[in-house]
């Protein structure tokens, strides 16, 4: 107790010099968490879009579909068994068929991939339930990267070549039914959505499926086997695995940059350190000689210094939290050519600062404060009294 | 006066040592923390205008009409020419001509037939000419894993990935096979030189680098390029500039009528980089002001402390009956001193580290694959000339600033304490 | 009741006349095939491709067997010159003197366009009898180039074909179609071939210029001249070997 009532009275009797330390240490706290709530914010909102939009809880493949590889999707389909059928029936999982085409703006021909999805399903978050209808034309739709790329809008129609099972050519309008807005570009560039159906029925592949996406259920119900005969299973933790990484990458680029702020503070906490020990000798010779252990000495001035942790933090919290609450409800606002790099990732991201990530800020400060501290009260340690008393040794 | 205070602080170890030392590592901190935001901020945006859009991209018309797709038959055509008009109107620009290709590797097998295949995305680059900056704007020294820089005519670089994928080593022999400009068959046979491992997954999936007049030759474009890049000579995008060089060239060919006649675009008229260039210029300045905001404080924190340091000796030195202003002006004296000093050595070691991390990079993506994503994985610092002075700013001015206010002190010092601590 | 059935009598004999009218459409077909396919044939040909910004000339000289093997030397421009293509059943090979290199061209390289033409290595490739993979029928009578011609909608009675129907103007002369329109299954028009110059030569009509065109694409499509055509030739069997590609 006597600690740290000697250390506040210590500290705050310094002053502006106290306050300097305070303030740097405070803002390298606001910004750690800044940062790591707003990357953490941005995984779980790619993570629940990439979900939600193109992945579910996982997929089953065909075993030569490879999305990245469009000349594989010729021959990675085939038909739908009886098994399937009943949880496609069930709604635990969702197929989609997947063929290469090309289309034809002004005049000069691009490769596109058109897929195959059924209007009724509810597993994605896609707008399939406009596929429906259509007296006769196909209806599409496509993603706002897409629209934006080709320059449509809805209602416009396009001309589609593409060939079926056996190779055959043809070709045929489609309307744009919709255009959907989604975060993630892996549903939308270069890609129109058509039925299921129609793909099937265009395609000569009647009742076939390339991949099929699979929600919760599903992986409750299979968790034995989650690959059917025949097919293979790609978990959702594989297929975010580039997020994880890029979000991993992200963070230690963040963290080399906030460790540097932290060390800039931490200097001033040890430079202050230094001079509080050489400047108060007599003190601790005082101390000391009263009978206070060396190590109890010890334990005073590196609580002395830590506790600049402790005001910086409360310091923190008191400009931090009106600016971070600011962000988590305003979001930080990303510039549109992040989504290039072919992540999701939306308009704003609204940080998430949970309590573990605030726990293990604070720990982080308190510590590195803690450690600066300790370093240069070692020399107390050595420390002869007399000399001390008299200032003659530091 | 000053060569005595100089001499006092490099003998008196006590009394500069740890200053300099806390001087030195702010300003060694700044150095680092400033050169490692610029090429955190920047990274995407350099790698962008090197590889893609240059600081300024001259194209045919058509092809203006769709500059990401990159078509071989959209492209420039009498480009001796028109580089010589670039470099007449516009000087202080690196004028680059490019290839950038979509075709095939074709590996042989011991009977020069078909082993294997991959598609790959390639560029025709000027790597070949003594003076080039185009294999430093494509980092290419440093990102050779296997090999060596191609050296003459007829070598070629390829993706570390693409070559593992397709067991090919440096020294092997393969054959490009594509579309010449007219749409004819382009063949050509290229030698392994080296592998190359950019760090981008667009890139490492499968790419491939061979010298401008090699691409010329292959795809049948002699006097031809699919584009022409710009580069500010001083290498720093500036948006005013880069409007002025467009509106130049485009008003250089403002009478010509072919569609494929050339125009100008500049780096943020493309995918959006504009808005993403304004949004990094504000979060980079934002942070900086930050950090260097802070470094300041903590090295006026530190002249504070120095100045603190020394009441004892300035007691004695007032007992001595040196003049108060006297001793406050020697001890800014000291603290510009010291500031300079410290930054000096801090910098000096701060853009020693910070060239190493631009030169090697840190690869923080690990073992990133399998995506189509082109960010890089490994961050490097940028040494801009700010680099050099930017540590001088907390190291010199706070530190100043630090001491000043800690030796008003002085004149608050009475004579009757003086003695008390002199007792000591 | 007696009206209808009066109708339907005359429907019938109106119907049945049609068929009187037009000779039957197996019997055309067969006949153009008899035109146009052979056991084997040497031919020199120049295909100029019409360009967006210019238009070039290739001449060449092929040997093919059949719709199973092909063999082509490209003779000019330089460029191109001494280019060797095989074609062996599903599998295309290309020779370029340049590199010294055989190089195969397979999957989704086949259906790339050949030499920037409106030609893909398929189209090149597919060289079936139209008796093989079509029915067809007799929908009318026209005259195009001055020609009096059979219009005859031919729709495919195998799967694995490039486009579903045709239809075609065949010459009443010579029994060579003189316009190609190739459908898809949905009835879209794909493809367009022009034939004229027909000549006869060993006996058979046939045309000597053929254009292509691409009906979705912009441009002006590819033109195919034969300079001199020989059928039934005696061709040595090395030439339809890999080895004759290196010579």
């Amino acid at each position: 107790m006597l600690e740290i009532k000697l250390a506040f009275k210590n500290l705050l009797g310094a002053g502006l010099r106290t306050w300097l330390n305070v303030i740097v240490l405070s803002i390298a706290f606001v910004i750690i968490l800044f940062y790591n709530g707003m990357l953490d914010g941005w995984n779980e909102q790619a993570r629940r879009d990439t979900c939600e939009w193109e992945i579910g809880s996982g997929e089953i493949r065909h075993p030569l579909f490879d999305p990245y590889d469009p000349y594989c999707y010729q021959d990675a389909h085939k038909a739908i068994d009886a098994d399937l059928q009943k949880l496609i029936n069930a709604g635990e999982i969702t197929p989609i068929l997947v063929t290469q085409a090309s289309i034809y703006p002004q005049g000069r021909m691009q490769n596109i991939v058109l897929k195959g999805i059924s209007p009724d399903q509810k597993l994605l978050k896609l707008p399939s339930d406009k596929l429906n209808g259509g007296d006769g034309d196909i209806k599409a739709i496509i993603g706002h990267r897409m629209a934006n790329a080709s320059n449509l809008k809805i209602g416009d129609r396009l001309m589609v070549r593409w060939r079926d099972v056996q190779g055959a050519f043809d070709a045929k309008e489609i309307v744009i039914a919709d255009i959907f807005r989604s975060n993630v570009p892996a549903i939308d560039a270069a890609q129109i959505w058509v039925s299921i159906d129609v793909l099937q029925e265009i395609c000569v592949m009647p009742n076939e499926a390339t991949y099929f996406v699979v929600n919760d259920e599903y992986l409750k119900t299979h968790r034995e086997a989650l690959a059917p005969n025949g097919w293979k299973f790609a978990s959702k933790e594989l297929l975010l695995k580039d997020l994880n990484d890029v979000i991993k990458s992200k963070k230690a680029s963040s963290g080399i940059m906030y460790g540097l702020l932290l060390a800039i503070a931490l200097l001033a906490i040890f430079d202050t350190q230094v001079l509080s020990i050489f400047r108060r000798q007599k003190e601790i010779g005082t101390y000391i000689a009263l009978g206070m252990t060396r190590f109890k000495v010890v334990r005073i001035f590196t609580f002395e210094g830590t506790a600049h942790s402790i005001l910086a933090i409360l310091l923190g919290s008191i400009y931090g939290t009106p600016v971070l609450s600011y962000f988590v409800r305003a979001g930080i606002p990303m510039p549109s050519s992040v989504d290039q790099t072919g992540l999701a990732i939306s308009a704003s991201i609204y940080p998430v600062f949970s309590l573990g990530l605030i726990v293990s800020s604070i720990l982080l400060v308190v510590i590195s404060a803690m450690i600066v501290s300790y370093i240069p009260t070692r020399k107390i340690t050595k420390l002869n009294p007399t000399d001390a008393i008299k200032g003659k040794i530091l | 006066m000053k060569i005595f205070l100089l001499k006092g602080i490099l003998k008196d170890k006590s009394r500069s040592l740890l200053p300099i030392i806390i001087v030195g590592l702010g300003a060694m901190l700044t150095v680092l923390l400033y050169s490692w935001l610029k090429g955190v901020i920047g990274e995407s945006i350099i790698m962008n205008a090197n590889f893609n859009t240059g600081h300024v991209k001259v194209i045919s018309r058509e092809q203006a009409k769709t500059p990401e797709q990159m078509a071989i038959d959209l492209s420039l055509v009498n480009i001796a020419e028109l580089k010589k008009e670039l470099k007449k109107n516009v000087s202080d620009m690196d004028w680059v001509e490019r290839i950038r290709f979509g075709s095939l590797i074709d590996f042989p097998d011991s009977e020069g037939e078909t082993r294997a295949q991959g598609p790959v995305i390639g560029w025709g680059l000027d790597i070949l000419s003594p003076n080039t900056k185009e294999r430093e704007r494509f980092n290419l020294a440093p990102s050779i894993k296997r090999g060596k820089m191609p050296s003459k005519h007829g070598e070629a670089l390829i993706s570390e990935d693409f070559a593992e994928k397709f067991e090919v080593k440096p020294g092997d022999v393969f054959t490009l096979f594509g579309s010449t400009m007219e749409g004819g068959m382009a063949f050509q046979n290229f030698t392994v030189s080296g592998t190359v491992k950019f760090g981008a997954q667009v890139l490492d999936r499968g790419a491939i680098i061979i010298d401008i007049q090699d691409a010329q030759q292959a795809f049948q474009m002699p006097d031809a390029a699919g584009e022409i890049l710009g580069f500010f000579n001083s290498n720093l995008y500036d948006t005013e500039k880069a409007m002025k060089v467009k509106v130049k060239v485009n008003a250089m060919f403002a009478s010509d009528t072919d569609k494929y006649a050339p125009a100008a675009i500049t780096l943020q008229d493309q995918e959006g980089m504009g808005q993403y260039l304004d949004y990094a210029d504000a979060i980079g300045g934002i942070l900086i002001t930050i950090f260097i905001s802070a470094m300041a404080i903590v090295l006026w924190n530190s002249g504070l402390l120095g100045g603190l340091r020394r009441y004892t000796e300035f007691g004695v030195r007032l007992a001595l009956g040196e003049d108060k202003t006297h001793i406050y002006v020697s001890l800014l004296y000291e603290a510009v001193a010291i500031g300079l000093i410290g930054s000096l050595l801090g910098s000096f070691v701060g853009v020693l580290i910070s060239y190493w991390i631009q030169q090697v990079g840190i690869d923080l993506g690990g073992m990133m694959q399998g995506s189509t994503l082109m960010m890089p994985t490994v961050i490097r610092t940028a040494v801009t000339p700010t680099t050099y002075y930017i540590g001088f700013i907390p190291g010199v001015f706070s530190i100043v600033i630090g001491n000043a206010l800690a030796g008003i002190g002085i004149y608050k010092r009475s004579t009757a304490r003086l003695f008390n601590e002199l007792e000591v | 009741m007696k009206y209808i059935k009066f109708l339907l009598i005359f429907l019938l004999a109106i119907n049945s006349e049609t068929y009187a009218k037009y000779p039957d459409a197996a019997g055309i077909i067969k006949k153009i095939d008899e035109n146009m396919f052979s056991t084997n044939r040497v031919f020199e040909s120049v295909m100029t491709i019409n360009g967006k910004r210019s238009s070039r000339s290739i001449v060449s000289r092929t040997y093919s067997v059949g719709d199973e093997k092909s063999f082509t030397e490209y003779l000019s421009p330089a460029s191109e010159k001494g280019t060797k293509m095989l074609k062996l059943d599903n599998q295309l090979w290309i020779y370029s003197p340049g590199t010294d290199r055989i190089i195969q061209i397979s999957g989704h390289l086949l259906r790339q366009s050949v030499m920037g033409s409106d030609l893909s290595y398929e189209d090149m490739m597919e060289e079936r009898k139209l008796t093989d993979i079509y029915d067809a029928k007799v929908i009318g009578e026209e005259e195009i180039s001055n020609r009096k011609c059979w219009v005859m909608e031919l729709t495919a009675k195998v799967e694995d074909v490039a486009y579903f129907s045709q239809k075609l103007w065949v010459d009443q002369e010579s029994y060579v179609p003189i316009r190609e329109d190739l459908f898809g299954k949905s009835g879209k028009l794909l493809k367009r071939a022009t034939l004229e110059n027909i000549k006869k030569i060993q006996g058979r009509w046939f045309p000597m210029k053929f254009t292509y065109k691409d009906m979705l694409k912009e441009g002006n499509g590819t033109v195919f001249e034969m300079t001199d055509v020989k059928f039934d030739q005696k061709i040595p069997a090395y030439i339809f070997s890999k080895a004759s590609l290196k010579k």
